[in-house]
């Protein structure tokens, strides 16, 4: 084989993975942003701004990893948001009377993985339509975080837990804040669970065909509550990310977020119609979505300007997703429309 | 030819010390949001403190900063990270709550920042606090509604208040002086209910208050103020509305009587004073008045907008 043809070889596996197609538009369109950004103010790309944006792409990379799994099954989940103020609130509350932050972590996230049990129950088993069972399941977590602390904000949580907050948002490893190298850590991981496991695969499966699943005898009741449960400990994990910035429970933390997390995953190549998409394109949504808010708050943009990029962004992505899968780009109808012949590789 | 050739390196030399000394400062004003009419008066108290250091030779670089979506914590300190990472060398903080931005200022004193509070204060040291004195504000808002009611023949019956959330300082200090204003008096004050400060909401909420009869209904910022005075104009009820803050649309609710009165806070002294204190900080100089500096408020009621034509367009 001549080094042509292997590179050839090599472009074309790459290409061939599903999904990849559209993660490498996007990172072309953040590198372009980027520039854009820096042309405007070379701040952006500075050491400090560069360390800041990775703090905050990193909430987004982790929430957009659970609802990235849930989009996959041709699902959504919409509790995102309040299970965060919901993990905020317990966490908060639990350290404000004096207990170990560490201790806390842990128990934080039992209630958050209850929230996403109740979920895959109520899609899977009661088969409840997602937008549905995921709304209620909203407000009765927003309705816990509530709950709580008796309908209040908590007190800070003290100088206790320094070292905690530090591990979560304030301290830094390599230079780099601790919470990218977190959000990297839990990337990493359930990559592996969804590109190498059997799990992994039964998740792409039940997305891109239920009944074909279920005559294969993929568990599909158990594969979309695993799915639930991984957006549920995501957005636990933000929560306790949340209160460690803070130094306090918000009972309105997290509020939108569920929506960062469908653009984070949407503008990242995986599709809302399931059973399409790497988490290695929630690095470049998140990426794109983090680097957006940054970047036209460093340009000083006017608020309005910024929800009206952002939201445009955010429908393009959606739309080019809809376009390529239904085929409207595909070779035959380019030609029909131009009457060229479009040579074969 | 020799003379000329000195003569114009003394030119340059006197223009490149002009150059070289050229003062320039990077600072910012960040707020709860960027939409309430409050903070766009602080940001113009900004603006003009920052054209009159321009005509002086001194060069701000002034950036507003805030939540785009509202008053939110994290979103306010991801702003206090911005301007940081856009080497501001001082920011103009209202600090969203007590607590939540401690350790964000903290870490960014160290790092040779200059913090100043307008309105709202953080649980930290600063150089200055520009802001009103809320609880003394919030009590002149109560013994205003308590003279119409007594006026009025009314001495007993049940008070709504429609406050921002638990969270914000300054609306909260308001309420603890509205209320200690009826300590000892017949009035119930009713549960607060919470807003978000925004008009809608806060509409709903007055509307609600005004279903179950009460006699006087606290508005205690901006949007609540606007969303108090819509519900009482629209029921055409005789309830006292008392609010806070000052708007185009609160002044026309108080004009048309739907309003009492509100207590006008001064937003545009607060950035225009913070403005200079920071600069003269930058400058090697002291702040620019008392460090508890009291911007206070003014009672205005239909008698006062007429005085001071405040509708005039």
């Amino acid at each position: 084989m001549t080094q042509d043809a292997r590179k050839k070889g090599w472009y074309r596996r790459l290409f061939a993975v599903r999904g990849m197609g559209q993660i490498i538009t996007v990172f072309f369109g953040l590198i372009a942003l980027c520039i854009a950004f820096y042309l405007a103010n070379p701040n952006f790309l500075s050491q400090r701004n560069v360390a800041n944006l990775l703090r905050q792409i990193a909430p987004y990379l982790i929430i957009g990893i659970g609802q990235g799994y849930v989009l996959i099954t041709g699902n959504i989940d919409l509790s995102i948001g309040s299970v965060i103020g919901m993990s905020t609130m317990i966490s908060a509350t639990m350290m404000t009377r004096g207990m170990d932050p560490w201790m806390v972590s842990l128990i934080t996230l039992l209630p958050c993985l209850s929230i996403g049990l109740l979920n895959g129950f109520l899609v899977a088993t009661c088969k409840l339509p997602p937008f549905i069972g995921t709304l209620g399941t909203m407000t009765i977590a927003r309705g816990v975080a509530q709950l709580v602390n008796g309908n209040m904000n908590t007190d800070a949580i003290g100088t206790a837990s320094e070292t905690w907050r530090n591990f979560f948002y304030y301290g830094k490893s390599l230079g780099v804040y601790n919470t990218f190298w977190l959000a990297l850590v839990i990337w990493f991981c359930f990559n592996y669970l969804l590109s190498r496991t059997r799990t992994g695969r039964h998740i792409y499966a039940v997305g891109s065909n239920v009944e074909a699943s279920k005559l294969s005898g993929v568990n599909v009741a158990k594969t979309i509550r695993s799915a639930y449960l991984v957006s549920a400990f995501c957005a636990g994990v933000v929560g306790l990310i949340t209160c460690a910035q803070a130094g306090m429970g918000s009972m309105d933390a997290g509020t939108g977020y569920e929506l960062y997390a469908v653009a984070a995953s949407v503008i990242g190549g995986i599709s809302t119609l399931g059973g399409q998409g790497i988490l290695l394109g929630e690095i470049v949504g998140a990426s794109v979505w983090g680097a957006m808010y940054n970047g036209l708050s460093i340009m000083g943009a006017p608020v309005a300007w910024r929800n009206i990029v952002v939201g445009i962004i955010v429908v393009l992505s959606v739309l080019t997703d809809v376009v390529f899968r239904s085929g409207a780009l595909n070779r035959a109808r380019i030609r029909a429309a131009f009457g060229k012949k479009i040579s074969t590789p | 030819m020799k003379k000329l050739i000195a003569l114009s390196l003394l030119l340059v030399m006197v223009v490149g010390s002009f150059a070289a000394v050229a003062e320039e400062y990077t600072i910012y004003l960040i707020t709860m949001d960027l939409m309430d009419q409050h903070w766009v008066n602080v940001d113009a108290g900004c603006k003009a403190a920052v054209e009159e250091f321009a005509a002086k030779g001194v060069t701000v670089n002034y950036k507003w900063d805030a939540p785009t979506q509202g008053k939110n914590d994290a979103a306010q300190i991801e702003s206090i990270n911005n301007a940081f990472a856009n080497n501001a060398q001082a920011i103009l903080l209202a600090s969203n709550g007590p607590d939540t931005q401690v350790a964000t200022i903290q870490q960014y004193q160290k790092e040779g920042v200059k913090f100043i509070y307008v309105d709202s204060p953080a649980n930290t040291e600063a150089l200055q606090t520009l802001a009103t004195d809320n609880t003394a504000a919030g009590n002149t808002a109560g013994l205003e509604m308590l003279k119409k009611l007594t006026a009025d023949g009314v001495t007993e019956g049940k008070i709504g208040i429609v406050n921002v959330n638990a969270a914000t300082t300054s609306t909260q200090h308001r309420e603890t002086g509205f209320r200690a204003a009826f300590e000892g008096t017949k009035f119930e004050i009713l549960e607060t209910q919470y807003g978000e400060g925004q008009v809608a909401p806060s509409q709903t909420i007055a509307e609600n208050f005004i279903t179950q009869g009460v006699v006087g209904i606290f508005g205690c910022n901006e949007g609540s103020t606007t969303g108090t005075g819509n519900a009482i104009k629209e029921a055409k009820s005789a309830v006292v509305g008392v609010g806070f803050d000052k708007s185009d649309a609160i002044l026309q609710l108080v004009f048309d009587g739907a309003l009492l009165c509100t207590m006008a806070q001064n937003p545009y002294v607060m950035g225009y004073q913070g403005m200079l204190s920071a600069v003269s900080i930058l400058q090697g100089g002291e702040i620019v008045g008392d460090k508890n500096y009291d911007t206070g408020v003014t009672v205005v009621d239909k008698a006062f907008i007429e005085t001071n034509n405040l509708l005039a367009k």
